[in-house]
């Protein structure tokens, strides 16, 4: 299926995985260079991925075709394959502890199995204007727990670094809400021209990501007063990767993989200052994309 | 109005719709049959200007596409997002405020549960009813009635009856004879991406009877069931 994916967005599978792999150990290390509480939210995040698997029709599916015995002993080896990367990771980092526990966990994992659909509806601030923040929140607010919970601690410990970490949970939480390219239906939609369609998909999710953000860098500047202007540039940077994430999307919308906007981003992500050249051109380019549905 | 000249449109080098010329008038209410890839749906998303084409399609209101209501055959809904999030987001798409969401609710349904989890037949009421609210002069309505129950098949009926009174434009498509009969003024018949008929109100009768004949043939007749 990722083949797929890759061979549709016209990119080779073999550089695909490169890439991923790359881009996978980047985060890693940057991570566990950042906070001593990195193992656990390895694990977090591993175990976040991995029970996408046990969605509760995909286990259902698994155990008409194959029956319950052949069903669990598949489930536990597909979850022992997904955990493979963060194990090689926690090896690399002799936390041998942590490779046993996620190792169990993930066994655990094999043998539940979820209801990706709620029958109760979760409550979010972001409901009055649907869609983008209304869904991110409701599956990933146990990142903001985690990411405010952080923050408390940073402050505790004196530890500036984690604190900037915990904003840069929300910012980052935040662009994944805009990296899916939407039915077209839910552009169409808009009596809106491109130009303004736009700038209103930027204002709401500033607005949003920073209402979100809101809690961490009150308390940062409180705590860390002598280091309001790392965290004004943290924001700001990270308004300017949320504008550029949005760009990205709608210049090749409605193509739901884009690789060269990506290849940018990843650039931006090198040399900030790059942005400056790289949001005017996309969002000209988005401009011109969305002119066939908003007219 | 909405007035049609020459509209094709090819998939590839397939050709789904052929020089069609129509035009729809205010305050009229258009039904169009065919068989399923007759091509019905194509036409309809190109009036939305959801799909490319050749040919014209102009509208008194312009740009068409913002003052149209589009209910699509299978709607498309967010996981997790509720009938009452959908609803604001459709009417926030076209700036319409709207202060007492639960009042319009007409087809009582849960608005406060997630969309996604709704059945075929609350998906298309809920569909409706954020189109509704948008105040929209034009109405595509793509199988309004399938999957719904009873009750609210004669509630639609009444809806597309006000709407021509409110002298709106509708046209529906519908696999079932009698909701076309019952709401439109005038019925189009499309086989093969070609408008081949034009039928008005007093032959609609004449009209079910050639489409029976023509659907069930000597079909029957091979299942021996006699």
């Amino acid at each position: 299926m990722s083949n797929r994916h890759l061979k549709d967005a016209g990119i080779h599978p073999l550089l695909g995985y490169v890439g991923l792999t790359a881009l996978f150990l980047g985060l890693s290390v940057y991570l566990f260079q950042s906070t001593d509480f990195a193992p656990y939210i390895y694990l977090l995040l591993a175990l976040s991925m991995i029970g996408n698997l046990s969605e509760k029709r995909r286990t259902e599916f698994l155990r008409i075709c194959f029956g319950d015995s052949s069903m669990k002993k598949i489930r536990i080896c597909e979850n022992v394959m997904a955990s493979l990367p963060f194990l090689a990771f926690l090896l690399y980092q002799q936390l041998f502890a942590y490779m046993a526990l996620l190792l169990a966990l993930v066994i655990l994992l094999a043998l539940s199995q979820f209801k990706t659909a709620m029958a109760w509806t979760l409550w979010t601030p972001f409901s009055k204007r649907p869609f983008e923040f209304t869904i991110g929140f409701r599956n990933t607010f146990y990142l903001f727990i985690l990411a405010y919970g952080l923050a408390v601690v940073a402050v505790f410990l004196d530890n500036f670094n984690m604190g900037i970490f915990a904003l840069l949970i929300v910012f980052i939480t935040s662009l994944f809400y805009h990296s899916k390219a939407e039915n077209e239906y839910y552009v169409w939609a808009f009596h809106l021209k491109p130009k303004a369609f736009l700038l209103r998909k930027i204002k709401t999710a500033i607005l949003f990501s920073t209402l979100l953000a809101l809690p961490i860098a009150l308390l940062l500047s409180f705590f860390f007063y002598p280091n309001i202007g790392i965290i004004l540039l943290f924001i700001g940077l990270s308004w300017a990767f949320l504008i550029s994430m949005i760009v990205s999307k709608y210049s090749e919308y409605p193509n739901e993989i884009y690789l060269t906007p990506s290849i940018f981003l990843a650039l931006c992500l090198w040399f900030p200052p790059f942005l400056l050249i790289f949001i005017p051109y996309f969002f000209k380019k988005s401009e011109h994309r969305l002119s066939r549905l908003l007219k | 109005m909405i007035s049609i000249r020459n509209l094709s449109k090819k998939f590839g080098t397939k050709e789904v719709l052929h020089q069609i010329q129509l035009d729809y008038e205010q305050g009229k209410v258009y039904g169009i049959v065919g068989e399923n890839g007759a091509g019905k749906t194509t036409f309809f998303r190109c009036i939305a200007g959801l799909e490319d084409y050749e040919g014209e399609i102009s509208s008194d209101l312009t740009p068409l596409k913002n003052h149209l209501g589009l209910l699509l055959t299978e709607p498309f809904f967010f996981p997790k997002i509720t009938g009452k999030e959908y609803l604001q987001l459709l009417c926030q798409a076209r700036d319409v405020q709207i202060s007492n969401m639960e009042d319009k609710n007409i087809f009582d349904l849960p608005l406060n549960q997630y969309a996604a989890t709704y059945s075929t037949g609350m998906k298309k009421k809920l569909a409706l009813t954020a189109i509704l609210l948008q105040g929209n002069e034009y109405f595509i309505l793509d199988e309004p009635f399938n999957g719904v129950d009873i009750q609210s098949n004669i509630l639609i009926t009444e809806i597309i009856h006000q709407l021509k009174a409110l002298n709106k434009t509708v046209i529906i498509s519908s696999h079932i004879f009698s909701t076309l009969s019952d709401t439109c003024d005038e019925i189009h018949v499309m086989s093969q991406g070609n408008l081949i008929k034009s039928v008005q109100k007093p032959d609609f009768a004449t009209l079910e009877t050639e489409i029976k004949q023509m659907t069930l043939g000597k079909k029957l007749d091979k299942l021996g069931l006699a």
